[in-house]
C-alpha cells in the first residue's frame, strides 16, 4: 500500500495533541512529577541500606596489625563490626544465617610476619545475594585495603597488607553503584510506554480512532504526531531524573552529557514504539495497562537492572535482547559510571535504535493494515 | 440516470469462521438519501466501514465514485465522510479546535480551511457554541458537530452510520432536515437507522438480515415484493383497550395469518374476504375493541415480513 509510512497529516495530529495534554494539566504534572517521585523513593530506599553493613570479624592475630585494620574498617563508616567470632567456621555461619553481610578474617600471626616482611592477607567474604551492598561492602574493603597497603608498605615493592574480598554465592558483581543510574531507564521506559498505549488505546475505546483513520492521515503522520509531544514530555522527564541523580545522590556523569542526552532521546523513541505495539494489540485501556505491566515487570529483571543478565540462563539472555531497556542500561551505566563513549558503547547503540526502528515499522503497518 | 455513487459487487467481510457480511450486491445513485436497515448485528456497520475503507473485505469489490475501497483507500478518503455511531469527536477540544483539525487531517489550506469552517458552522448552525468544548455539548450538537466535521472537506458521499441514535425528537428532525438539504446539493447519503420515520424519508431503502442483503429498492418496489401485500390476503389495524389479550387471541383465529403489536394497535394479517365485523366478533368477548381499518403495509409491516421470511429458513 503507497501511503502506510506516508505523515500525511502529521501537522494535525500535532495540533490537537498539543490540545490535549494543555487541557489535562493533571496528567502533564503526574508525568513530569512520578518519575522524579519514583527516583527519591527507590533511591532513597537503596541509599540507607548501603550505610552500615553488617559486619563479624574474627581475629586470629590479637596484635597490632589486626586492631589496626578493624580500625580501619569500622572508620569507613561502611561496616558495623557487631560480632567477633572465634573460628573461621562460626564466621561463614554467621553469613549463611544472614546475620551479617560482610566477615573480615584476619589471619594468625600477621603482626608478627608483617614485622618479618611477609605479606599479611586479610580476606573479607561478603554476601552476594543482595548486589546492591554487596558492591558497595566490596568497593569499600577495597578502599580501606589500599589504605592499610599504603601505610604498611615502607618502601618495599610489593604491599605487605593485601585485602582479599571474596563474593560469596554471587561471584561475578560488577563494581560501583549501578541501580541509580539503571532507575533513570526503568522509569523512563514506564512513563513512556504507559503514555503512548493509553493515548491511543484511549482513542480506540473513545471511538475516535476510526474517525481519523478515515481522513486521509497516514499511519505515519498519526503515529509520528503522537510520539513527538511524548518524547518532549519523556525529554523533560530525563533531564529531571538527571537533575536529581546528581543532586540528591551525588552521581556525577562520567562521560559526555551531550551523548547522553541524545542517546536518552533515541531510548524514549524505542520505548514509544513499545508503547505503540502494545496499543495495536490492546482493545481497551484497560488492556493496555496490564499489558505495560506484562512487559515493563519483566523487562526490569531481563534487562540486568537488578540482577546480572551474565548469571542468567543463556535462552533469558537473548529475550533481554528484545527490550530496548537492555541496551539502554548499558549505555545509562557505560556513560554515568564508566565514562565511556560511542567508541565502546556502539554495539548497544546500534541494538537499541535498531530494535526500536523495528518496533516502530512493526506497529505502523499493523495500524496501516488495520486500516486500509 | 445519474452515475453510480456507490457500487457493490458480492462485498463479504468473514472474521474467522463467523461470516458478518455474505456476497452484498448494491447500487446507490448519486443524490440518493440511501436508507440502510436491519437488526442489531445483522452487518450493518461493517458494510459501512468496509465502504468507508476501515476495515478490508475478504470478498468481493466496492466501489465509490468509481474509486476501489481496497485498493484505492486513499482517494476514497478524500471524497467520502464518516459520521460514526456514537460521538467520536475530542470532547476536550472545543468545537472550533475539533473542526480546525478535521479541516487540517483532510488537507485544506489555511485560507480554505477558514471559508469551509465558516460554511460548515452555518449550515448546522453551530456558531453560538464554537467556543465550548465539544463534551459539554448535547447529544443532539454533538451530532451536528459530527456532520459539519465530516463535510469539511465537501465529501460527495456521506456515510451516516445510525447518526440520531440517541438524540430527542426534535434534535432528529433538525439532523434531519440537514440531510435533506444536502441532498439537494447533490451530496449522495447511506445512512443506517432503526426508526421506521427515518427510512420512510429515504430515496430508496436496503435491508439486511444476518449479513445477507434481504431486500432493496424504493418503498413502493418492496411492497411489492411476494409474501409483504399478498392478494389472498388483508390487512387491518385494530384498535384494542387490552392490547395484550387482544394479540393472544388473535393469534389463535385459524384465518390469522400474522398479529404484530404497534404501540395501541395491532396489525392483523388475515385470509381475503374475512370482514372486519368477524375479527371484532371475535375479538369482543376478551376485551373492548376500537376502530378496525382496512391498511396497506407500513414499513415496519414489510421488514418484519422480510425477517421472518429469513428466520424460517
Amino acid at each position: 500500500m503507497s501511503g502506510a509510512f506516508a505523515v500525511r497529516g502529521f501537522g494535525a495530529i500535532l495540533y490537537k495533541e498539543m490540545i490535549h495534554v494543555s487541557r489535562d494539566p493533571i496528567t502533564l504534572i503526574l508525568a513530569l512529577a512520578l518519575p522524579v517521585v519514583q527516583m527519591l523513593i527507590f533511591g532513597y530506599a537503596i541509599n540507607t541500606r548501603v550505610q552500615h553493613i553488617s559486619s563479624a570479624y574474627l581475629d586470629e592475630d590479637r596484635g597490632a596489625i589486626a586492631v589496626r585494620a578493624l580500625d580501619a574498617f569500622r572508620a569507613s563508616q561502611q561496616f558495623d563490626l557487631r560480632y567477633a567470632a572465634r573460628s573461621r567456621a562460626e564466621l561463614e555461619r554467621l553469613i549463611v544465617a544472614g546475620r551479617v553481610r560482610a566477615a573480615f578474617d584476619i589471619p594468625p600471626n600477621a603482626t608478627a610476619d608483617l614485622r618479618a616482611g611477609k605479606t599479611v592477607r586479610i580476606q573479607v567474604l561478603i554476601d552476594g545475594s543482595d548486589s546492591t551492598v554487596a558492591q558497595q561492602a566490596y568497593a569499600a574493603a577495597t578502599a580501606v585495603g589500599a589504605q592499610l597497603a599504603r601505610e604498611a608498605r615502607g618502601g618495599s615493592a610489593p604491599p605487605l597488607v593485601e585485602v582479599r574480598p571474596r563474593m560469596l554465592f554471587n561471584p561475578s558483581l560488577r563494581s560501583a553503584n549501578f541501580l541509580v543510574p539503571g532507575l533513570i531507564g526503568v522509569i523512563m521506559q514506564l512513563i513512556t510506554i504507559f503514555l503512548m498505549a493509553l493515548s491511543i488505546v484511549g482513542e480506540r475505546e473513545r471511538g475516535t480512532l476510526d474517525q481519523v483513520l478515515v481522513t486521509p492521515i497516514g499511519a505515519g503522520g498519526l503515529i509520528l504526531g503522537k510520539i513527538v509531544p511524548y518524547v518532549a514530555i519523556g525529554f523533560v522527564d530525563f533531564l529531571l531524573v538527571l537533575l536529581a541523580m546528581r543532586w540528591v545522590f551525588g552521581v556525577t556523569v562520567a562521560g559526555n552529557l551531550g551523548l547522553l542526552l541524545l542517546l536518552g532521546l533515541g531510548f524514549m523513541v524505542a520505548a514509544l514504539g513499545m508503547g505503540l505495539w502494545i496499543s495495536s494489540i490492546a482493545q481497551t485501556q484497560v488492556q493496555a495497562m496490564l499489558l505495560t505491566f506484562a512487559v515493563t515487570m519483566p523487562s526490569i529483571l531481563l534487562s540486568g537492572f537488578f540482577f546480572e543478565r551474565e548469571l542468567m540462563p543463556l535462552v533469558m539472555q537473548w529475550v533481554g535482547y528484545a527490550i530496548p531497556l537492555t541496551f539502554f542500561l548499558e549505555i545509562l551505566r557505560g556513560i554515568i559510571l564508566r565514562g565511556a563513549g560511542l567508541d565502546v558503547l556502539w554495539p548497544s547503540v546500534a541494538g537499541m535504535l535498531g530494535l526500536g526502528a523495528v518496533l516502530i515499522v512493526a506497529a505502523t503497518l499493523r495500524f496501516a493494515r488495520r486500516s486500509s | 440516470m445519474s452515475a453510480g455513487a456507490i457500487t457493490i459487487d458480492g462485498l463479504s467481510k468473514r472474521y474467522g469462521e463467523k461470516t458478518v457480511v455474505r456476497a452484498l450486491d448494491l447500487r446507490v445513485a448519486r443524490g440518493e438519501i440511501f436508507g440502510f436497515l436491519g437488526p442489531n448485528g445483522s452487518g450493518k456497520s461493517t458494510t459501512i466501514k468496509m465502504l468507508c475503507g476501515l476495515v478490508r473485505p475478504t470478498d468481493g469489490h466496492a466501489s465509490v465514485l468509481g474509486f476501489d475501497v481496497a485498493r484505492e483507500t486513499e482517494r476514497v478518503r478524500r471524497v467520502i465522510g464518516y459520521m460514526s455511531q456514537s460521538f467520536s469527536l475530542y470532547g476536550d477540544l472545543t468545537v472550533e479546535e475539533n473542526l480546525e483539525f478535521y479541516g487540517r487531517a483532510y488537507g485544506l489550506a489555511p485560507e480554505r480551511r477558514r471559508e469551509r469552517k465558516r460554511e460548515v458552522v452555518d449550515l448546522v448552525g453551530i456558531e453560538p457554541f464554537v467556543r465550548f468544548r465539544s463534551a459539554t455539548l448535547s447529544g443532539g450538537w454533538k451530532q451536528r458537530l459530527a456532520l459539519a466535521c465530516a463535510l469539511l472537506h465537501e465529501p460527495a458521499v456521506v456515510f451516516l452510520d445510525e447518526p440520531t441514535a440517541g438524540i430527542d425528537p426534535v434534535a432528529r428532525r433538525d439532523l434531519w432536515n440537514l440531510l435533506f438539504a444536502l441532498a439537494e446539493r447533490g451530496v449522495t447519503l447511506f445512512v443506517t437507522t432503526h426508526y421506521m420515520d427515518e427510512a420512510e424519508r429515504c430515496s430508496r431503502l436496503g435491508y439486511i438480515y444476518d449479513g445477507e442483503l434481504v431486500a432493496a429498492g424504493t418503498e413502493e418496489e418492496l411492497r411489492r415484493l411476494p409474501g409483504v401485500d399478498p392478494p389472498d390476503a388483508a390487512r387491518y389495524s385494530v384498535a384494542a383497550e387490552e392490547i395484550m389479550l387482544a394479540y393472544a387471541a388473535a393469534r389463535r383465529l385459524p384465518y390469522v395469518r400474522d398479529v404484530t403489536i404497534f404501540g395501541r394497535q395491532l396489525h392483523v394479517l388475515t385470509e381475503a374476504g374475512v370482514a372486519p365485523e368477524r375479527l371484532r366478533a371475535d375479538l369482543a368477548p376478551v376485551t373492548e375493541i376500537g376502530e378496525i381499518v382496512r391498511i396497506a403495509p407500513s414499513l415496519e409491516d414489510i421488514f418484519l415480513v422480510l425477517t421472518r421470511g429469513r428466520e424460517a429458513r
